[in-house]
């Protein structure tokens, strides 16, 4: 029997082999579309269960009054915390200090280098692969390797007792290597090195101080602890011994769990917006597939009452519908995996992989996707089977013999309501992309308040091996090119704009008593002239004179106004309860976006420091003549190649680098852009399907008005019509729900474009095209019929 | 006895009015009766024909098939019953379009969960009977009506049933597959004792009968 039915099962869908098509491209895409997106979730939501007890881990988080937050905190509160709480059963410091250059045998490597305290995996007992969690930091001059770096370097053989030079200068032994780390991990690791190595380091001690925060710590805590009372004391502590608490609003004990989304906010967004993609893409499939099946169980009215007739029961019937659509639902999943890992998988890490790391998918670790989708499989298998057929198995055989079925109204409702839902889910991810197109068009063009072309940007953080050889070629480079007539400027400076760094400082104006948080950086006097950024008030940075005693300052408009000030004559910039003169103030440059629109132009301060530093400088960046660019790259090239360094010199356009920031953007775009052509495919496959289902339906009806004189143009008009009705309505559902969640959205932005009507109208435009293109084939061609043939068969 | 009508009224409401469809109806089928329904067009002969084959209910009046009364049967052991006892035959043959010549045959004895030895040796056995041997592998589209309606008697025939319900078997056949088709039907009914009940507008075709019961308006004549 079964096999009868599975032969059956095969020759319908060849059958009606269009439609099987249809339903299985459908099918086929939307599947593999889920699975690439749940498979993203999935990899995100296990990528932190290899941290055992990760409950009972903590992390702080600092409020600021005036809004802002941080994980980050002071260097001694950590100690502070261990001796004064006995709740805290073990924390360590997490950070890094520069990436430190590391020697094995002949091989020369970079890596993410981050410090931590020797109790380290007391908090964090992640597997480790070699070596013992006890051991692993008992020594100070240890290094812990993750899988991937002990990959490169040694292979499969086990490295422990090894030694590396870092450095040039420390002999360090290998005592441990991770279990491999999902790259959606909140560990972003390549070593890990203990930081009492850093208690030599001057620089670091300087930092250790109770004013600059540059770690944030991880506690783990007993289960039994208090949370809010631990808050409390924890609030105390900082009240007490920070050097300026008065900002501080207040402290956040933080559950481990949330460290990620802390640290990067739109991952939040990426994995809802994953979650819920998916759920609709999975919901129009399934919709689709129901509206096309009660389509075909129409026609099969009559072939079910025969078998009826013959003996069949309802069980067949729906045995044979579900086995039909299985068939379909199965080879859509071979389909959809052959997309998933031929195509799909490498898209997204192409897309995603720059911030988040490649996944991989495995089939130790990721079964459960596997089973997840065959699950998901028979779901639709079955819903998809059983729901049409109810209403059909129940209808008497005596009407069903005659292919009537009374076309209750309550299907027509319910069918048209799927259509509605389609269509807002369609329209609402054109709205999506639309908008987000604008905004990303809008953010890519704004005017920053530099100009951005015909900029080189030149990394220069190169890793010396001899700095002092270093600095007089590059003194001769600089000569070069300033004595070159197609450059017009030349300049040296830590950051650039997009790549400024997080380091706040906290100014105060003893006048108006105003504390104002500062983003820092240094650059040379070439750097406003280079990007073309106007002085406000006051001078530049000028190298005859400003070489002296006092290093000078720049700041902001904003700053200046964040102090309450409309002059900066004879202004200094000064530290809270500091004997510190402070530095002086020369000048007052406008707003510029050094970060990228999402967020607010910052306080930002600039310190003077003279160019031919390339130590303290990690760009260079050079104004030259339209044109000219690839000539003057290729002589800076040039001139780095007889420079001993041990990364390789790199350099871009600042336009691109500008551009480079909305990279994450980018790929939600695109990823939107995909999912609006695929729901509204999806969609136009299950109208395709049911209007040649109605089309068949209505024949004599179409071929009686053709009798009585009707055009083709009525027709069509006649049968299209209604759905094009239910698009409207589709599109007036969505519209409101696409201004909601982009207006949230856009609202992120610190600078954002405004929702402007005709981004709705073009949205309902291209879904009104897409429909009126695939029902105009359909509705054309049955329009065209002979109305002799089609009156006849009834 | 094969079968008993008694008192069998069948209406639908219409208009807030019951408007008759069967009226009053007796009848009593013989085992080996050929027996022609006719009436003009809306006079009830299909309505009784499918009361008769349990496809339809009534709304009134007593049935009794093979001394079970039907009336008082639940759904599940009427279909039962005509399943085992009734072979029908349409007017337009409602054949399986996705099955062969053979497959359709094949199917009641499906639904009966024959063995499929079995099953093979009864189908080859009919289509040998029908002279259709030939035809086995081709699709009901493949064949002319009067091939078409030739495979809906076999298939009704293949069950083994007591008797077979004819609704207008030649009503899409030419004369001359119509007069084939009605000399099989005379044929299976005197050789094989097969009850026959056939619904015809053609006196012609009524004559091959035993018996005519003439319809109008749901009442009998």
């Amino acid at each position: 029997m079964l096999l009868n039915h599975l032969k059956l099962s095969f020759r319908n869908l060849w059958k009606n082999r269009t439609l099987s098509f249809l339903n299985l491209l459908g099918l086929s895409i939307g599947i593999g579309s889920v699975l690439t997106l749940m498979f993203s979730v999935y990899a995100y939501y296990v990528a932190d269960s290899m941290i055992p007890e990760q409950e009972h881990i903590y992390y702080l988080k600092t409020h600021l009054n005036d809004g802002n937050d941080y994980n980050e905190v002071v260097y001694p509160l950590l100690d502070k915390i261990k001796s004064t709480s006995p709740e805290v059963e073990a924390g360590t410091h997490l950070h890094g200090w520069g990436d430190v250059w590391l020697e094995a045998g002949n091989k020369e490597f970079q890596n993410t280098t981050a410090y931590a305290d020797p109790e380290f995996f007391k908090v964090f007992r992640l597997p480790l692969k070699y070596g013992d969690h006890n051991t692993a930091f008992k020594e100070k001059y240890s290094i812990v390797l993750t899988d991937k770096v002990s990959k490169q370097l040694f292979g499969e053989e086990n490295p422990v007792g090894k030694s590396l030079k870092a450095a040039d200068t420390l002999n360090l032994t290998i005592t441990g290597v991770l279990e491999p780390i999902s790259p959606y991990s909140s560990f972003r690791l390549g070593v890990l090195l203990p930081n009492t190595l850093l208690k030599d380091n001057s620089n670091f001690k300087q930092q250790t101080n109770w004013s600059n925060s540059f770690s944030p710590i991880f506690l783990k805590l007993n289960p039994e602890t208090d949370i809010a009372l631990f808050e409390k004391k924890v609030d105390k502590l900082v009240q007490e011994n920070y050097a300026d608490p008065t900002v501080i609003s207040r402290m956040e004990v933080m559950p481990h769990s949330e460290v990620r989304m802390d640290s990067i906010p739109v991952v939040e967004i990426i994995i809802a917006g994953n979650i819920a993609t998916s759920f609709f893409v999975l919901l129009l499939v399934l919709v689709n597939l129901l509206n096309l099946n009660t389509s075909t169980m129409f026609r099969r009215t009559k072939d079910i009452a025969v078998r009826k007739i013959l003996g069949g029961n309802n069980k067949g019937v729906i045995t044979q519908f579900c086995l039909e659509n299985g068939i379909l639902v199965l080879f859509s999943i071979i389909i959809s995996s052959a997309l998933f890992f031929g195509f799909l998988l490498p898209k997204m890490n192409d897309v995603f992989g720059a911030d988040f790391g490649e996944i991989n998918f495995s089939l130790k670790n990721d079964y459960p996707v596997i089973l997840g989708a065959i699950a998901l499989g028979v779901l639709v298998t079955l819903v998809v089977g059983i729901l049409p057929t109810l209403r059909f198995v129940s209808l008497p055989v005596s009407q069903g013999i005659k292919g009537k079925i009374d076309s209750a109204k309550g299907s027509f409702i319910l069918r048209n309501s799927f259509i509605i839902l389609q269509f807002s889910i369609a329209i609402l991810f054109i709205c999506i992309a639309i908008i987000l197109n604008s905004q990303i068009g809008f953010m890519k063009k704004a005017d920053l308040g530099f100009e951005r072309d015909h900029v080189i940007v030149g990394n220069i953080d190169l890793d010396y091996k001899n700095m002092d050889a270093a600095n007089s070629s590059f003194k001769v480079l600089l000569n070069d090119l300033e004595a070159n007539p197609y450059v017009t400027q030349v300049s040296t400076s830590q950051s650039v704009p997009s790549d400024y760094y997080f380091n706040y400082t906290t100014f105060y104006d003893p006048n108006t008593e105003a504390d104002v948080r500062f983003r820092r950086s240094y650059t040379d006097d070439g750097y406003l002239k280079t990007l073309q950024i106007p002085l406000v008030e006051g001078r530049d940075f000028d190298r005859d004179f400003d070489n002296g005693e006092e290093t000078p300052v720049i700041i902001n408009r904003s700053a200046m106004e964040a102090f309450g000030w409309t002059s900066i004559k004879g202004k200094r910039l000064k530290f809270k309860n500091s004997d510190f003169v402070g530095n002086p103030i020369v000048g007052v440059m406008k707003d510029f976006h050094y970060q990228d629109l999402q967020n607010a132009v910052e306080p930002l301060v600039h310190y003077y420091r003279d160019e031919e530093n390339l130590a303290k400088h990690r760009y260079l960046t050079v104004r030259v003549v339209d044109g000219k660019e690839k000539e003057i790259k290729n002589i800076i090239a040039a001139a780095f190649t007889k420079i001993a360094t041990r990364k390789n010199y790199a350099q871009s356009d600042l336009g691109d680098k500008v551009s480079g920031q909305y990279r994450l953007i980018d790929g939600m775009l695109k990823t939107v852009n995909v999912v609006a052509l695929l729901t509204i495919f999806i969609s136009c496959l299950g109208m395709f399907g049911l209007i040649s289902f109605m089309a068949k339906r209505r024949i004599k009806e179409i071929g009686i008005r053709k009798v009585l004189g009707a055009g083709i143009f009525k027709i069509v008009v006649l049968l299209s019509k209604d759905y094009i009705i239910l698009v409207g309505i589709g599109a007036l559902i969505a519209f409101p729900i696409a201004w909601y969640m982009m207006s949230a959205w856009l609202g992120s932005f610190a600078y954002s474009v405004s929702i402007q009507w005709w981004m709705f109208a073009l949205a309902g435009c291209i879904a009104f095209f897409i429909t009126a293109f695939t029902l105009g084939i359909q509705a054309i061609k049955s329009a065209m019929a002979n109305p002799v043939k089609s009156l006849r068969t009834e | 006895m094969l079968l008993q009508l008694k008192n069998i009224f069948k209406w639908v409401q219409q208009g807030g009015q019951r408007v008759f469809l069967l009226k009053d109806i007796n009848l009593e089928v013989e085992e080996g009766e050929f027996i022609s329904i006719m009436g003009p067009s809306g006079s009830g002969k299909s309505t009784l024909l499918n009361v008769i084959g349990m496809l339809d209910t009534f709304d009134e009046g007593e049935y009794d098939f093979l001394s079970e009364s039907v009336h008082t049967l639940k759904e599940k052991y009427r279909s039962n019953l005509y399943k085992e006892y009734i072979g029908f035959v349409f007017q337009s043959y409602h054949l399986l379009d996705d099955l062969t010549v053979e497959e359709n045959l094949e199917m009641p004895l499906l639904y009966k969960k024959i063995k499929s030895s079995e099953r093979k040796a009864l189908v080859a056995d009919m289509l040998d009977r029908f002279n259709i041997v030939g035809k086995k592998d081709l699709f009901p589209t493949q064949l002319s009506g009067g091939q078409q309606q030739l495979v809906g008697v076999a298939r009704a025939l293949i069950g083994k049933p007591k008797l077979i319900l004819a609704d207008e078997p030649t009503g899409n056949l030419n004369s001359q597959q119509s007069e084939e088709i009605m000399a099989l039907f005379k044929k299976l009914n005197e050789e094989d004792g097969v009850t026959i009940i056939q619904v015809t507008h053609s006196e012609k075709n009524a004559e091959y009968g035993s018996r005519i019961i003439n319809l109008l308006d749901g009442r009998k004549i």
